[in-house]
């Protein structure tokens, strides 16, 4: 769950991000941002994040109300999520394993744990031929995935996209967008930043639109059947299936 | 932490190394001479103590005794000096002995006039001091012991010594610190400059939960064993260069020579690890803290 009461973002340098910004997002939810260059989509991830902090009003994000999280907090916070950047941001000197294996890692895994998951996921991804190689030997769009796989192998509860198709081909882009689809459907909630309006168009999601920092439009959650079974997709988004 | 996740990360400690040996060599460069430097003040430092040492050994007391006194009286003021805790050794100069060294620069009817009861020269003892700090105190006892009609001594030489031999050990003290300061200062700058190519590294380990222990660790390691490697190293470079002075500046005169490296190579090679780990960890920790504080990690 995410809420934004009456947040404002004000830089350093005098911009204002974001202005009076209030905004629910429920469990299980996807959920596009889009919106004009500057318009302070990034910042609105980043608040989520924590990676910055708000200049007024209150971020919750996963049962944390954030403006209480001390510092020494945000790790174990950062692990209720799964951040995909659109410059992949992979340790180029892992390789496309260790990446994955790399969050596991932080929360003290097991290498058993460890090999069996990371592979589990890269096959999903359909990476797992390319396990051993290293993020600047494989494309764009296995990049990405491979970001997507590092995001998703703690199964986190939410998954947020700055722009994860920003640098990638329409086919990739689309492609993404559908595993992430099928990862909600299993009750993550998603949320992604995208200037692509072809692409948000292809699908039935939730849109955000931002402007100059302020929300200018909600379409609010789709109805659709599914919802109704969530409940039990999320459990099952528990067990091995992703 | 758990001793699986330990051992994940010391491997991960030396990958950095090995990844970033480019900088890893310059590391250990620099702090192999800033440690060689350190090491050759220390020794310096053990040479000059070591000549004040033999010198202090070579200052001597004369200690005059009454000349109407027996045997027994000056053999008791003999165990009365013994006895004092300052006196590092004693010597017994009777005083036809006194007259036998002496005597040969007077001429000889003079001699033969001194002989026996006309003797003029007292019995002295020649006492020798552990610390000469203790120059004043040792004298005023000696001097109220009955039966010692004057002490005899070189004042002046006493207190410069000892002048000399605590500004040699103040400024050989600050010169190790302020080349440790130094040496801290130049590997900080020297890992930073890897550092600051890791701290996009340092931002996607922050991203994903990891916290500032489980980052720093690596570092750590790496700085340990930066630390170990140069101490180990410096080492080796200092005794091979010692023993060839050694061997060059070797006298007969105990003032002159220099201590062996057998007595020292202990407290070098414990001082250039532990220096070098010391510095290596230090300086590691110093130049990631600013990447690890940062939110973003990006803004450089
Ligand atoms: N670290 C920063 N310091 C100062 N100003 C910033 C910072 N980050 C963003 N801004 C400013 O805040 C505003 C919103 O920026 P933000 O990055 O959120 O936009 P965006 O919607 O993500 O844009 P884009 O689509 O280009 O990524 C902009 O005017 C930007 O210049
Ligand atoms: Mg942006």
């Amino acid at each position: 769950m995410i809420e934004f009461q009456g947040v404002y973002k004000t830089y350093q340098t005098g911009s204002h991000a974001l202005e009076d910004v209030n905004l629910h997002i429920d469990d299980g939810e996807f959920a596009f941002i889009v919106g004009a260059s500057g318009a302070g989509k990034s910042t609105f991830l980043k608040l989520i994040m924590r990676e910055e902090t708000p200049t007024a009003g209150e971020v919750i994000v996963n049962n944390y109300r954030l403006s209480r999280l001390k510092r020494n907090q945000v790790p174990y916070f950062r692990r209720t999520m799964g951040i995909v950047f659109q410059d992949f941001r992979l340790i180029n000197t892992m390789t496309v394993f260790e990446n994955v294996a790399f969050s596991m890692r932080v929360i003290g895994k097991k290498k058993k744990e460890i090999d069996r998951t990371v592979k589990h996921v890269l096959r999903v991804l359909d990476l797992h031929e390319k396990a051993n190689r290293y993020p600047l030997e494989l494309s764009g769009g296995e990049q990405q995935r491979v970001g997507l796989a590092r995001a998703l192998v703690n199964k986190p509860a939410l998954i947020i996209a700055d722009e994860p198709t920003g640098n990638v081909d329409p086919q990739m882009s689309h492609d993404i967008v559908e595993m992430l689809t099928q990862i909600n459907e299993k009750g993550t909630t998603v949320l992604m930043v995208t200037h692509e309006h072809e692409l948000v168009h292809q699908f039935d999601h939730r849109v955000i639109t931002l402007e100059k920092g302020h929300i200018v439009s909600d379409t609010g959650a789709p109805m659709r059947p599914a919802t109704v079974s969530l409940g039990s997709l999320a459990a099952e988004a528990g067990g091995d299936t992703l | 932490m758990k001793p699986h996740v330990i051992r994940y990360l010391i491997k991960e400690g030396c990958r950095n190394t090995w990844q970033n040996r480019l900088m890893a060599f310059a590391s250990v460069g620099v702090l192999i001479c800033c440690l060689l430097l350190t090491g050759f003040s220390y020794l310096l430092f053990v040479n000059v103590d070591h000549m004040f040492q033999n010198a202090y050994e070579q200052n001597v007391m004369a200690v005059y005794l009454d000349s109407d006194q027996d045997e027994e009286a000056v053999r008791r003021i003999g165990d009365t000096l013994q006895g004092m805790s300052n006196v590092a050794s004693l010597s017994f100069l009777s005083k036809e002995e006194f007259l036998a060294q002496y005597g040969e620069a007077l001429a000889d009817n003079t001699m033969e006039s001194f002989q026996g009861e006309n003797n003029p020269l007292p019995d002295t003892y020649i006492v020798s001091l552990r610390d000469l700090a203790l120059f004043q105190q040792t004298l005023d006892a000696i001097s109220a012991i009955d039966g010692v009609e004057e002490v005899s001594y070189d004042a002046n030489t006493a207190a410069t010594l000892t002048k000399v031999r605590q500004v040699v050990l103040v400024v050989g003290g600050s010169i190790i610190v302020v080349l440790l300061a130094v040496s801290l200062f130049i590997i900080v700058n020297t890992i930073k400059l890897t550092v600051y190519n890791r701290r996009l590294e340092i931002y996607i380990m922050k991203s994903v939960g990891a916290t500032d222990s489980f980052i720093r660790f690596p570092f750590v390691v790496e700085g340990m064993l930066l630390g170990l490697i140069a101490g180990g190293v410096g080492f080796g470079l200092i005794s091979l260069l010692y023993k060839v002075l050694y061997s060059h500046f070797s006298f007969d005169n105990p003032l002159l020579s220099l201590v062996p490296f057998s007595q020292e190579w202990l407290p070098l090679l414990v001082g250039f690890l532990a220096g070098g780990t010391l510095v290596g960890v230090c300086g590691s920790i110093i130049s990631m803290s600013k990447y690890l504080k940062q939110e973003g990690g990006l803004r450089s």
